[in-house]
């Protein structure tokens, strides 16, 4: 049994904000085809939509499914009412990392410090094996593109809030 | 028209066999590009799109940017960076008042993005703008008599209003085209349009059932085809359907299927030297390459 005595009700309009929320029926065509819903925790992106309508804040705090999704956006493709179900999944991620900093997936910082989230640049020999240029134009190339990058990326507020984690 | 070449992340850092083979086929298509000095992570899903919208699209508006400076637009293999620019752009073009928000950050940087600069797929520039006819006399080894089963990137066919470049997105068949241009000869099967399962935080939550998905995808290959090598056109797809052979197969049944990018066995058909254009692999591809290229 669910109990709705704490639910908040205008917590889809803090998650997504978008009124097609609204629509979603349940039908399931989000689920089918959807390879995540055979994750180990099932990602049922149909209950994590009735979750955020029906403002199960706790609930929702706790749920580690959007976290499988493999990003295809079969869902949104499939969806009959335009609810958005991938958006709605990257939306209760950002919104559990806004009030839970240890959701915040440290891999961000690697955009901050380097550019990019793999070690790019660090096979020179390797290119020029294969026939390629050594060097890339990267981020890092540029020491006063790269701090222009840095600064745009900290006048952002949740970046801001956390600025302990890149260093700053 | 010249295109900005966006290697992403995962090209440069992990296969760069893959960027030789595609600077060296574009070029010999006549296919005008430019590296993109400066860009950054597209974002990708599991990043700032995960964390922050503002973080997220000035992220895909610092990339377009750059390339609106120079007057062009971008190309990408990479099916994560292709979707996040593409949904990132129709955010930010279409949802009122989030391009302003997101120049006065971007302005922090001395950049602006005004709205023109796009993304397109390597699928989609190779079939549209050069056209498998082109491809197939610009090559000097076709590939008759192979078997070839073809992995279509999700992210390019969904959601098909804001990425889609095929006719149908349930039954995309640009890719096909393209690799019978070679004159090889595509398979079908029952699982052909399934995802690959390996991108995003599937295979990193639940790596057992994420395998045991694509171990269903490669039965019905071996079931249902005489198939000979797999040809994608995302590094997400390649790579993964590459290393997860090793971990689907058992004591009893291995399955080592050659894969390839598309743009490496174009390369190949064009007469390119494996050790450059096709050399960093988990299954072995040697037999494949010798003979069909000798």
């Amino acid at each position: 049994m669910i109990d709705l005595g704490g639910a908040k009700l205008d917590l889809w309009k803090e998650i997504f904000g978008d009124e097609n929320i609204r629509h979603c029926f349940t039908c399931g065509r989000c689920i089918a085809g959807c390879p995540a819903s055979e994750a180990r925790n099932p990602l049922r992106i149909r209950s994590l939509v009735r979750k955020v309508l029906l403002g199960l804040e706790d609930e929702l705090l706790d749920d580690d499914t959007p976290w499988s999704c493999v990003t295809c956006t079969r869902c949104e493709e499939m969806c009959p009412m335009g609810v958005r179900p991938f958006e709605v999944g990257l939306a209760v991620r950002k919104w559990q990392c806004a009030n839970d900093e240890t959701r915040i997936p440290p891999a961000i910082v690697d955009l901050y410090t380097r550019g990019y989230s793999m070690p790019v640049g660090a096979n020179p020999d390797l290119r020029e094996e294969l026939g390629l240029e050594r060097e890339l134009p990267l981020i890092t190339s540029d020491p006063e593109l790269h701090e222009k990058w840095k600064r745009v990326l900290m006048s952002v507020k949740l970046i801001k809030d956390n600025d302990y984690m890149f260093g700053e | 028209m010249q295109y900005g070449l966006f290697l992403g992340c995962n090209m440069p850092a992990h296969r760069p066999d893959i960027e030789r083979s595609i600077r060296a086929t574009l070029t010999d298509l006549h296919v005008d590009f430019v590296d993109v000095d400066g860009y950054v992570c597209c974002p990708g899903f599991g990043t700032f799109p995960a964390v922050d919208q503002d973080a997220q699209l000035v992220t895909n508006a610092w990339n377009y940017a750059i390339a609106e400076e120079k007057g062009i637009d971008l190309i990408t293999q990479c099916g994560s960076c292709y979707s996040s620019m593409k949904l990132g752009r129709a955010t930010l073009l279409e949802k009122e008042g989030t391009k302003d928000r997101i120049n006065k950050l971007l302005a922090v940087g001395d950049k602006k993005y005004e709205g023109r600069a796009n993304m397109r797929h390597m699928i989609d520039l190779l079939y549209s703008e050069v056209g498998p006819e082109r491809i197939r006399e610009a090559i000097k080894t076709p590939l008759t008599g192979a078997r070839i089963v073809v992995q279509y990137p999700c992210h390019t066919r969904f959601p098909s209003e804001l990425v889609g470049f095929d006719e149908s997105s349930g039954r995309p068949d640009r890719l096909r085209k393209l690799v019978e241009a070679l004159g090889a000869t595509v398979e079908t099967y029952s699982l052909e349009y399934g995802c690959c399962g390996g991108s995003g935080g599937f295979h990193k939550t639940s790596a057992a059932e994420a395998e045991s998905f694509t171990k269903r995808k490669y039965e019905a290959i071996r079931d249902e085809t005489e198939c000979e090598a797999i040809v994608g056109s995302c590094i997400t797809c390649v790579m993964y359907m590459d290393r997860v052979q090793k971990l689907i197969s058992t004591e009893e049944e291995k399955f080592s299927y050659p894969v390839f990018d598309y743009n490496q066995l174009l390369a190949l058909c064009m007469g390119y030297p494996p050790s450059q254009v096709a050399r960093i692999s988990v299954e072995p591809r040697e037999a494949f390459i010798q003979k069909y290229f000798g």
